[in-house]
């Protein structure tokens, strides 16, 4: 039988491995070529982000994560996806290859140089004791900055949602370790996933779609002044 | 119970906006209502929270104090000129489904004036983020309302930006419940927050200002985060203008300003050099972008980056008396900036091209826009008599006194070349000969009440200062100088 | 002393003698998924055989290194066998003789060999084939030195048999994620470094397409032979240190007794042909890369090894 002790040592080799595997959905974000792809590696993300909350749950004794992660399993695993894929039509997400601004392995070495930006910023702040946050929190910070990228990188309208999407992630990702007593951790999951990608990109996407005839959000540049 | 009912007020016209009917009247009619109601509730609380108690609603959940009540009673006295406004400028578009569309608009609008009482209302942080939230969630679809390719661009790129902006204050929110966890703090209320602060890691601290400095900062639209604002300013109707420039100028600065009485020694010192850092920023980017600008809404977008610039730099300069200033620039603009919108819009009944190329001579043409035009531009730059000159003047002397000598002379530069350039566009554009004979309309009414509305206290306040509102501005000030 | 130096001679003898087998079976197991019959899984013996007894012709054009090569590639993974884990679990004989790096060395310089003898050859496609496997190459060192890293810093060693030691005791290493990120990473390494799907394909005929088997066309006879079996040992040492240093090293003879020896010797082909199993899924799902996005592959590579080392280096 396994004493507390090792248990819990295991689940934070767990949690670890799990944000480990986070780090490495971003730098997979960056490197898709079909939208699809991404979409797909967007839910296991966001399946990672569920699993890490529910161990961090296990973990700190707090109802709040269990919250957060069946939360996200239901916006960001189901919800989130089928409205996308449902709003734009399929032809969209078969097209092979995603617009990009750099090409791929720059973007992934910048994703990279990222990644260390965010160890270095954070690094600092993190006393000895600070447990399962000491992986969190910096592998939250860099899933931050990387979808930062992918938006800036990206020209179509459904990776740069995704993007907003991974860039939450990560911030709830280091949420999740650092704020886990925080009493309104869950509402402030649930506003952000329901009110403001649901309703404003859900909804955004499909008009632009429907009114401008493009998802190429990158190619409407009526408005830049020369 | 005048914050809870203020809030009710607001969701209940919303709702009942929404009423099918076959008359464009009821939706505006209440809307005008409903702000008239919001603001003598608004007053109210202003002149309980001006003795120096906070009005208190719920415990630790919904309360106002003097800082909270400056923004809510600036927001619903501009509230009830922009309803007004609203009712004469928002025609029900063409076309099938117009009648509901217009509808949807006063919906969303007092949705979006609740979101925005809601924030200085709200004293869980948690809820303000989600207060903050909501004000994007109501604009954007108000940005839109045109439907056109450029309108959808405008709203794309700030919901994209205000959303990442977001995000990143989320992080650095959490960042600072974790400092006050770690410090021994209990409810994450700003109070509660401000009584721990000295305790909690400097690190976390000065980390988690930053990114709540640069996320909220995208969302007002500070200097280098700013493409998406003279955009969205261009596409959205004009009343909605003065709104978003509200959440700029007023609400933003709020939120930012209310973590600073716990920011003291040498951490209060470094954040406020990067207020004053980014505040010279987007003043000075905004002053050079003035000269170049080509769209008249274009132009007062930049106008209110300078404005957000003047407040940070206002309020990083410390000490009470640059808190006093700061506040009082934020109510100054902000009046000042809603007579500049009234004032495009009257320009636009006769102009149906916002670019400033195509208008010339108003004041020949139709002189009840082209002197509130040139009035409006007057008073927005800093000229006397008129109260951004004041507030503007404060600024400048709290940082003289206070001895930043190299922050003050920067930001009169850019005072003065944003002045220049203002005043170059709108000369052109008052002044000389009308391109061809115009049909002059008679001044509406709907027009003439608000800028009547925020042309009085534009001027009167050079004059007369009215104790509450001075004694409210003190402790707003107060709170901000530490 | 003599055990283990007897040992060592043993797991020598397991690599030699078991190398064509394996790839016999990972050729059997590929048909077969490709509801095909497939060749007998002991075909490598039978080539292996049959070469050895066939003349060797070599060109006059030719100088000492093309002559040379076979029996580099073929002595350089017996050497590494000295060094690595293939049957105990604690050090043997040569085992401080050199560390990991060392054995990387080894094999690139089997590599190398190769590739300067399909240059010598001046067969255009050899030096085409030597050329896309230096680029390879190339591309995958750095991602070797990063898993290199990743290994010795949280083992605190670059013996591969303190490294085997450090991801099992406590439990709860195992799941340390520098570990799963560093094995997932070389994995990726060990599909680029023995031209498999979709690096390179090593059943394909044509020549223009080869990257890795265009580089003995020009042997036949005895050199041919030794060029196969070098190959064959090079996948098996590769496996050896993949399964036992990296993925799962339980299964190996803990004491010094021969009959704990010998009953490894099934447990380590029974790891392998799991191995082999993944190997088939990942080599049947995808297809081959262009070139050019070889990069692209190994750069993933690359960035997996980086977020291994450095989420190893929050957790302390």
């Amino acid at each position: 039988m396994m004493n507390a002790d090792s248990m819990t040592s295991i689940v934070t080799q767990l949690n670890a491995l799990t944000d480990g595997l986070f780090l490495l959905s971003c730098f997979a974000m960056v490197a898709m070529r079909q939208i699809l792809a991404c979409l797909k590696i967007f839910i296991i993300q966001a399946c990672l982000l569920a699993v890490s909350a529910c161990l961090l749950g296990y973990l700190y004794a707090t109802e709040h994560l269990f919250w957060v992660a069946s939360i996200t399993v239901a916006a960001k695993v189901v919800i989130i996806p089928w409205l996308l894929r449902k709003s734009i039509s399929d032809d969209v997400y078969a097209r092979r290859e995603v617009s990009q601004v750099l090409n791929i392995p720059t973007s992934l070495l910048i994703a990279l140089g990222l990644a260390i930006f965010a160890f270095a910023l954070t690094s600092p702040l993190l006393p000895a004791t600070a447990g399962p946050a000491k992986v969190n929190l910096p592998v939250g910070l860099a899933g931050l900055f990387i979808g930062a990228f992918v938006i800036a990188a990206r020209r179509e309208a459904v990776p740069e949602v995704i993007g907003i999407l991974a860039m939450e992630n990560g911030a709830f990702l280091a949420g999740i370790s650092i704020a886990p007593t925080l009493s309104l951790i869950a509402e402030l999951s649930a506003a952000f996933d329901g009110l403001v990608v649901v309703l404003v990109f859900g909804l955004l996407t499909r008009r632009i779609y429907k009114h401008v005839g493009t998802t190429m959000v990158g190619n409407l540049t009526i408005l830049r002044e020369d | 119970m005048e914050l809870i009912a203020m809030l009710v007020i607001l969701a209940v016209a919303a709702g009942l906006c929404l009423i099918p009917t076959e008359s464009d009247v009821p939706a505006p009619a209440i809307t005008v209502l409903s702000g008239i109601a919001v603001a003598a509730l608004a007053v109210r609380v202003a002149l309980k929270a001006a003795t120096g108690t906070p009005v208190v609603a719920i415990p630790n959940w919904l309360a106002c104090d003097s800082f909270g009540a400056l923004i809510v009673v600036l927001v619903s006295y501009i509230g009830v000129g922009t309803s007004i406004f609203s009712w004469g400028n928002m025609k029900r578009p063409a076309g099938k489904g117009g009648a509901s569309r217009l509808r949807r608009y006063y919906c969303l609008y007092n949705l979006f004036v609740m979101s925005m009482l809601a924030v200085p209302m709200f004293t869980q942080i948690s809820l303000v983020w989600i207060a903050l939230e909501l004000t994007t969630l109501t604009s954007v679809f108000l940005v839109c309302y045109d439907k056109t390719p450029e309108a959808y661009e405008a709203a794309w790129k700030y919901a994209v930006l205000t959303t990442m902006g977001a995000i990143v204050a989320l992080f650095g929110i959490l960042l600072l419940y974790w400092g006050m966890r770690s410090a021994g703090g209990g409810l994450f209320t700003w109070d509660g927050l401000a009584g721990v602060m000295p305790n909690i890691p400097p690190g976390i601290l000065k980390t988690g200002f930053i990114l709540i400095l640069i996320g909220l900062g995208s969302k007002a639209g500070m200097a280098p985060l700013h493409s998406w604002l003279p955009d969205a300013y261009s596409q959205a109707p004009v009343p909605i203008c003065i709104f978003l420039s509200f959440v700029e100028t007023a609400t933003i600065p709020y939120v930012i300003f209310r973590l600073w009485p716990g920011l003291a020694g040498p951490v209060g010192a470094t954040t406020g050099t990067w207020l004053v850092f980014f505040g010279l920023l987007s003043a000075g980017i905004a002053a050079f972008l003035l000269i170049q600008v080509k769209d008249l809404k274009r132009l007062f977008a930049f106008s209110t980056i300078e404005h957000h610039g003047i407040i940070l730099v206002a309020a990083g300069l410390g000490g009470t008396a640059a808190g006093y200033s700061a506040a009082y620039q934020i109510m100054t603009h902000m009046i000042t900036k809603s007579f500049c919108f009234f004032a495009v819009g009257a320009v636009l009944l006769v102009v149906k091209d916002q670019r400033i190329a195509s208008v010339r001579g108003l004041v020949r043409s139709f002189p009840f826009a082209g002197v509130a035009l040139l009035l409006g531009a007057l008073a927005v730059a800093g000229a006397p008599p008129f109260a951004v000159f004041l507030s503007e003047f404060s600024v400048l002397k709290a940082g003289l006194t206070s001895g930043q000598y190299l922050a003050v002379g920067l930001l009169v530069l850019f005072i003065a070349i944003s002045f220049c350039a203002i005043m170059y566009h709108h000369s052109r554009m008052a002044f000389g000969r009308p391109d061809g004979p115009v049909q002059a309309p008679a001044a509406p009414i709907s027009y003439v009440a608000p800028l009547f509305l925020t042309a009085v206290p534009m001027v009167l306040l050079w004059l007369y200062m009215p104790g509450p509102l001075n004694s409210l501005l003190r402790l707003a000030g107060a709170t901000m100088g530490r | 002393m003599t055990s283990r130096l007897l040992f060592n001679i043993v797991q020598v003898l397991v690599v030699l003698g078991f190398a064509p087998l394996v790839k016999g079976v990972l050729a059997r197991l590929k048909e077969r998924v490709q509801s095909r019959q497939g060749p007998s899984i002991f075909q490598p013996y039978r080539d292996l055989r049959k070469l050895f007894s066939k003349d060797e012709v070599v060109s006059d054009q030719s100088s000492w290194i093309f002559r040379a090569a076979p029996y580099v590639v073929f002595i350089a993974p017996i050497f590494v066998t000295l060094l690595i884990p293939v049957l105990t679990n604690y050090p043997l004989f040569f085992a401080f003789m050199g560390d990991m790096l060392g054995g990387g060395f080894i094999l690139a310089l089997g590599g190398f060999f190769a590739a300067l003898a399909a240059v010598d050859t001046a067969n255009p496609y050899g030096a085409m084939g030597a050329s896309r496997t230096r680029m390879v190459g190339f591309l995958a060192e750095p991602v070797f030195m990063m898993v290199f890293f990743t290994v010795s810093f949280s083992a605190g060693s670059t013996i591969p048999y303190i490294v085997q030691e450090n991801w099992i005791s406590p439990f709860s290493n195992f799941f340390t994620p520098s570990h799963i990120l560093v094995v997932l990473s070389f994995l990726m390494l060990i599909i680029a470094e023995t031209g498999s799907i979709p690096v390179d394909n090593p059943s394909g005929h044509f020549e223009l397409a080869m990257i890795d088997e265009s580089k003995s066309l020009e042997y036949s006879g005895r050199g041919a032979a030794l060029m196969k079996w070098g190959g064959y040992m090079k996948f098996f040492v590769l496996l050896c240190i993949f399964l036992n240093v990296l993925v799962t090293p339980w299964g190996l003879a803990g004491s010094q007794h021969i009959y704990d020896l010998l009953l490894a010797i099934p447990l380590v082909l029974f790891k392998m042909f799991l191995f082999l199993l993944v190997l088939v899924v990942i080599e049947s799902s995808l297809s081959k890369l262009r070139l050019f996005r070889i990069t692209e592959f190994l750069t993933a590579a690359f960035i997996t090894a980086v977020a291994a080392i450095l989420v190893g280096l929050l957790q302390i």
